[in-house]
């Protein structure tokens, strides 16, 4: 097959027809670019993605937060201050050296503090996208032939953000309306600012909404409370995409093998990065849900940190030839690479994603 | 056993207030004491194995623990009159560089729930701390939480630091999601579980060793 252009191979592989090559993204922890740097690597990030000729473009990035720009001097004393920064957290910060905050808590922590202070602050923020930086960025992605896509954070993230975790999974079962009331507030505004995006006049190709809801076993909540609290702002997002005529990536961490069935009631087309330890596996999900579904990622990093390339190699072979069946598999790490893979590596990573991922 | 039956339901169900009126009940009709724990204990048994089976999921596993939690301190003074102790002090926390918590305070919820004194060391605990903790607590095991791969290393230098210690008897387990029996073996731990109930099953056993 002649070469496509980015665009071209992505809207092919979520469209599962043919195409020439899988499509390739990825991504790295900081500590990683730093490690490859002084190993050889020129440049960032960036350029280890040119060197693997990603086919992806991310336009914006967005997360709301109640306050922001507006950190609060909570209490002080002689070594500290505590601080409510911009999300709500409070945390302590040591006045005469540097470190990480001490993490106390979050501010709103009862719903009384959500309806009082938080549900209204949010509502009151005003947009919190840069329209001109995203037509920018969205220019920038369509002169490199690639594939633009939206970000945003969903709202079970975004609601643990705010009232921390085990506030929001005790709400989920004691006080699901209030759980509900949080999602719908902050899809209502995540969606108001991809609106405003969207008025510049741009036509993206996806949007890439990202929220953890599972860890190594299961989810994090049942899939019957998923599909009555957080599913139906989910599909939202789906619906929206899909009203602008863009395709829908969702990005969760963890073992989500029982909630693909809701995913595809919501009409997502993507599920990202499905990682390995937590149990899942393209060998299995492609033959069960490969007509319906793209899958993004999967490729183990455990397999990549003993930076031996044998393993590497049959691991990316053997998840290829099933992805590749379905004509709607894209190539990323099943999270991001972190460093203790070598650049070295890293670069024989990318000769057999090249190599592996003809058609 | 089976007026404590409600009791034993309450804890599973994660109704908390139901839990201590059960609870103060109990005390006031002079149960036995040891009757009255065990019976709690056996909800938490019960909902750890619920949930290693996905029956159920965090949030009710949290508000059972919080039930637990609530009543067992309303039972603490009645054991204490009866000579009833924790069977044994276990230290555990999320080692240096790892902030990761959920699963750590999961564990740390079923000890106490399964009537073991714990001490809670938080997060980023460095292995001193955990050297430290061990002696002063006089624990019996020390549990290491792990989420990243790149704090692996931190647990191993906290399990050579607490063996360097020389505290006799101690028990070193650990837990996360890039743990393995292998890795456990590796770096000289005596054991690891994947989940919060099986981290009872094999401290208990641990403990006795
Ligand atoms: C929630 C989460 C976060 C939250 C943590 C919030 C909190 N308060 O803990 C936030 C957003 C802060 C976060 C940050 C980061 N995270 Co994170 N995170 C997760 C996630 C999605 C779930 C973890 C979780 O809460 N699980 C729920 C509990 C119930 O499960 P559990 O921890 O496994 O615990 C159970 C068992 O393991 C066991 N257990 C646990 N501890 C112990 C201890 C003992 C003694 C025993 C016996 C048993 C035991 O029992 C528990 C109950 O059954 C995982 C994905 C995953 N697969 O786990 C990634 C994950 C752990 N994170 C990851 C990463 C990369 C990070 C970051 C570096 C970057 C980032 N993504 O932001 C930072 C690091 C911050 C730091 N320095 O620690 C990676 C690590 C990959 C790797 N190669 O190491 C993971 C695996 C995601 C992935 N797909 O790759 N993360």
């Amino acid at each position: 097959m002649t070469k496509l252009t980015s665009q071209e191979r992505v809207s092919r592989a979520f469209a599962h027809k043919p195409h020439d090559r899988v499509p390739r993204s990825e991504s790295f922890w900081p500590d990683t670019i730093t490690r490859w740097k002084k190993e050889g690597l020129m440049g960032g990030s960036r350029e280890v993605l040119e060197l693997l000729e990603t086919d992806f473009h991310n336009i914006n990035w967005l997360w709301p937060r109640p306050f922001p720009g507006d950190e609060q001097l909570v209490s002080e004393d002689a070594e500290t201050h505590v601080v409510r920064d911009e999300s709500g957290r409070l945390l302590r910060r040591w006045k005469h050296k540097s470190g990480t905050p001490e993490h106390l808590g979050f501010e709103c922590d009862s719903r009384e503090i959500w309806e009082k202070k938080y549900k209204p602050a949010f509502m009151e923020t005003g947009l919190q996208i840069n329209p001109a930086a995203t037509m920018r960025a969205y220019r920038e992605g369509r002169g490199k032939g690639r594939w633009c896509m939206l970000n945003a954070v969903e709202s079970f993230e975004q609601t643990r953000a705010i009232i921390g975790d085990e506030v929001t999974m005790i709400a989920m079962a004691e006080d699901p309306d209030w759980v509900r009331d949080i999602s719908q507030t902050v899809t209502d505004i995540a969606l108001q600012n991809l609106d405003a995006a969207m008025a510049t006049g741009i036509t993206p190709d996806g949007l890439f909404v990202y929220g953890d809801m599972a860890f190594k076993t299961a989810t994090f909540c049942s899939p019957q409370m998923y599909k009555d609290l957080i599913w139906p702002d989910h599909k939202r997002f789906a619906d929206w995409a899909h009203a602008h005529r863009m395709k829908f990536i969702y990005h969760t961490d963890g073992n989500v093998n029982n909630a693909i069935d809701l995913y595809l009631e919501a009409g997502f087309d993507c599920l990202q990065p499905l990682e390995c330890k937590a149990g899942m596996d393209i060998r299995k999900l492609c033959p069960k849900y490969g007509d319906k579904m793209a899958f993004f990622g999967n490729i183990d990093v455990m397999a990549m940190k003993d930076n031996n390339l044998a393993v590497i190699e049959h691991e990316i072979a053997s998840k290829f030839a099933a992805g590749m069946k379905t004509n709607a598999y894209i190539y990323h790490s099943d999270h991001s690479v972190p460093p203790q893979v070598s650049w070295e590596t890293y670069k024989a990573v990318i000769e057999l994603v090249k190599k592996y991922g003809q058609y | 056993m089976s007026n404590l039956a409600p009791l034993n339901e309450a804890i599973k169900k994660g109704n908390r207030n139901e839990a201590k009126r059960l609870v103060t009940e109990a005390i006031a009709a002079k149960l036995p004491p040891r009757e009255i724990l065990d019976a709690m204990v056996a909800a938490m048994d019960e909902i750890g194995a619920r949930f290693q089976r996905n029956e159920v999921f965090v949030p009710e596993m949290l508000i059972a623990s919080r039930a637990m939690k609530e009543a067992l301190a309303i039972l603490e003074p009645t054991l204490v009159k009866a000579g009833i102790t924790p069977e044994f002090t276990a230290v555990i926390g999320t080692v240096q560089g790892d902030l990761h918590d959920i699963g750590k305070n999961l564990v740390a919820m079923m000890w106490k729930g399964a009537n073991f004194a714990v001490v809670d060391l938080g997060t980023n605990v460095s292995p001193e701390a955990f050297v430290k903790a061990a002696q002063e607590h006089k624990a019996k095991i020390v549990g290491l939480s792990g989420l990243l791969t790149t704090t692996m290393p931190a647990m191993k230098q906290a399990v050579e630091a607490l063996r360097k210690a020389g505290l006799p008897g101690l028990k070193v387990m650990i837990g996360g999601a890039p743990i393995t029996a292998e890795f456990a073996k590796e770096i000289g731990a005596d054991g690891f579980s994947p989940d919060a109930a099986s981290a009872v099953d094999l401290a208990r056993k641990l403990a006795v060793a």
